[in-house]
């Protein structure tokens, strides 16, 4: 049975392909932004490459579920919300008292930069589960044409 | 206008096997299409597989999904055919998702959508699955009329051959003025007939070629829609010429009653009741055949494969080795749900696939129950076009057919098929000296001498073997209850018919 949407963790596989997209776009952005605006940024272009093929209903209630499963693995995301027209809210807000006496979570940018994996896994992971992992990857290319990906185990690499 | 003044209409492959030749050799480039039938007669999945077989990273396919079935539930559930090619995403085909826009805003802002994208891709093929979600907002029959012309217009200036798809019920095919737009109307239907359901296709309207009329079967298998061309996929194939070879069965005194044996490329049926050696005869026939470099095939319908060929060893005949040579297939076509055109399409692709010349049929009673209720009824035409079309490619048929025993009678067929027939064999049971004996007789043979001679015979280890001299000494032999004559002199020779063609 494949009960991957239902684990308490996200998928290795899907948490690697996320880092590696985070990374990717951590290095097109500025050095100077912020750990969340490489998972915004990351969110926003699955947003546009999904919606298109799922509609913006279709996206948000993908993302809501994503981001529902992300919140019982970081807590870091507890502000996060899903807008309507599926774009993402409130990330980079912490709470100020698990950072206070939780020390173990890590600082707030810890929880932004694990939050936003755990998130961006999810919803890769969900793509997963309906489509499988050719067609998850051939919608991540078309997300980021630039970027060259072998399988799912490979290394994103800038194209030459 | 001459023909060399006139313009070519490309055809492009439908990507469903069986269909090209249904619509004429395939579907003309640029054409605008619909795709109508109720929900689950397979609409979606018949266009997916024209776009999978068209689309190309230079004319790619835009497949917009408006309203139903979520985009990732369908693609979930199309991967799963074998002609989902995933590598043709996104690059040769794209799925836009318009629900937003037909949500919030009317039909006019959803044709603008479909423009917008059309600019940007250039594409040759374009699917809107399904345009008819959109009617269903609130707005008058002009709108979407006007809509669908617009659209029309709009997709042949930009050279795409394109496929609406919309839930459509039978009574709404006529006077639907959506319809009089289209160049092409593929329905679909799907219907329960008694405990099976049977897929048909209909090429309504086809402009510019011309299509094979009325029902086709279809089924949707693993690997997506397959049709059944009511003219078995040979269209234009040209009758072979008569010809006058002699088909044995390998069982000398048989053969002398047939003047030699079977004329190649008749249908021959051997009747009679349970017991009297009808699939003996026929694996006889088959075997002969192999022997003599005839490749052939049993299609059996009331036992496994395995068993035929088990039968056949018990009878001192190898099934198996020819079957691993190539040489023989036994197919085995019974899912109760079948059509004539479904049977025919097996047997055929097992006929050019091993260059079949003897087929067997084992039996008709058989093969009519493994038709669906609804294609018994015309069980009678379709083995005439099926027979027609075998025979027609060279292919030497004999069928064989369980008659009710009667003491009374002497029938041919249970069928009334016997005008199918060319040839006709009837083995019958007869109570002669206390014993229940078995005799066989030719009635016909088209074309062709026979012996008129009434033969006894046995079953045996070696198959079917024909006793002694024709019986001379009865009468009344074929009401099974003959009367002993006084006349005993076997010695004379087979007598010979000369062929004129008996009432059956």
């Amino acid at each position: 049975m494949n009960d991957a949407g239902l684990n308490m963790t996200t998928p290795p596989k899907m948490r690697d392909l996320a880092h590696r997209l985070l990374a990717y776009e951590a290095v097109e952005g500025k050095t100077s932004e912020l750990e969340e605006a490489a998972t915004l940024r990351v969110y926003e272009k699955l947003r546009q490459s999904l919606g298109e093929f799922v509609g913006a209903t279709g996206f948000q209630s993908l993302a809501f579920r994503a981001l529902t499963q992300a919140k019982s693995e970081a807590p870091g995301l507890w502000a996060v919300q899903i807008a309507a027209d599926g774009s993402l809210q409130g990330l980079g807000e912490f709470e100020p008292q698990l950072v206070e006496f939780e020390p173990q979570l890590g600082s707030g940018k810890d929880q932004a930069s694990e939050g936003g994996v755990v998130l961006i896994a999810r919803l890769l992971g969900l793509l997963l589960i309906f489509l499988g992992g050719t067609l998850t990857l051939r919608l991540v290319q078309s997300a980021w044409p630039g970027a060259a990906f072998d399988d799912c185990n490979s290394e994103i690499r800038r194209k030459a | 206008m001459n023909t060399e003044d006139r313009v070519a209409i490309n055809k492009l492959p439908t990507g469903v096997p069986g269909l090209d030749e249904i619509v004429g050799g395939g579907l003309p480039e640029f054409s605008f299409n619909i795709i109508a039938g109720a929900p689950g007669s397979g609409k979606t999945t018949l266009a997916h597989q024209f776009v999978f077989a068209n689309a190309t990273p230079e004319r790619p396919a835009l497949y917009f999904t408006v309203l139903g079935e979520s985009s990732i539930k369908m693609l979930r559930y199309q991967q799963q055919y074998t002609f989902f090619d995933s590598a043709k995403l996104p690059n040769s085909i794209r799925f836009i998702n318009l629900s937003q826009v037909v949500l919030e805003k009317d039909l006019g802002a959803v044709l603008e959508q479909i423009t917008k994208e059309i600019e940007k891709s250039n594409p040759a093929v374009v699917v809107v699955d399904s345009f008819r979600t959109m009617v269903r907002k609130p707005q008058s029959d002009l709108d979407l009329q006007s809509f669908i012309q617009r659209l029309a217009l709009f997709l042949a200036s930009w050279q795409a051959t394109t496929f609406l798809i919309g839930e459509y019920a039978e009574d709404e095919l006529r006077d639907n003025p959506i319809f009089t737009v289209a160049d092409g109307l593929f329905w679909l239907r799907q219907t329960p007939e008694r405990n099976s359901i049977v897929r048909k296709l209909q090429i309504i309207k086809l402009r510019g070629q011309d299509s094979v009329p009325g029902l086709h079967t279809f089924r949707i298998t693993d690997a997506g829609v397959q049709a059944f061309s009511r003219t078995f996929g040979l269209t234009g194939h040209l009758k072979d010429p008569p010809s006058h070879r002699r088909l044995c069965f390998g069982i000398p005194e048989l053969d002398k009653m047939l003047g030699g044996g079977v004329r190649e490329g008749d249908s021959v049926l051997v009747a009679g009741s349970s017991g009297t050696g009808k699939s003996v005869l026929a694996t006889q026939f088959i075997a002969e055949g192999i022997r003599q470099g005839e490749p052939g095939i049993v299609a059996v319908f009331e036992e496994r494969p395995q068993a035929y060929a088990e039968r056949a060893s018990t009878l001192g005949l190898d099934l198996e080795t020819p079957q691993k040579d190539g040489k023989l297939e036994i197919l085995y076509l019974r899912p109760l749900d079948l059509s004539v055109d479904e049977t025919m399409h097996s047997i055929l692709n097992a006929v050019q696939r091993i260059g079949a010349k003897r087929l067997v049929i084992d039996s008709l009673a058989g093969f009519e129950m493994a038709l669906s209720p609804g294609f018994r009824a015309d069980f009678r035409e379709s083995l005439y076009r099926m027979i027609f079309a075998l025979t027609g490619i060279g292919v030497t048929i004999l069928s064989t057919v369980e008659v009710d025993e009667s003491f009374t009678e002497f029938p041919f067929s249970t069928y009334s098929i016997s005008f199918l027939t060319d040839d006709i064999i009837r083995l019958r049971y007869v109570s002669i000296d206390g014993q229940l004996r078995k005799i066989m007789v030719v009635i016909k043979m088209r074309g062709g001498n026979h012996a008129k001679d009434i033969r006894e015979y046995e079953i045996t280890s070696s198959g079917v073997v024909i006793l002694g001299k024709r019986l001379t000494n009865y009468q009344g032999l074929i009401s099974g209850i003959p009367v002993r004559s006084d006349r005993s002199d076997p010695s004379e020779e087979p007598s010979q018919d000369t062929g004129i063609e008996h009432k059956t």
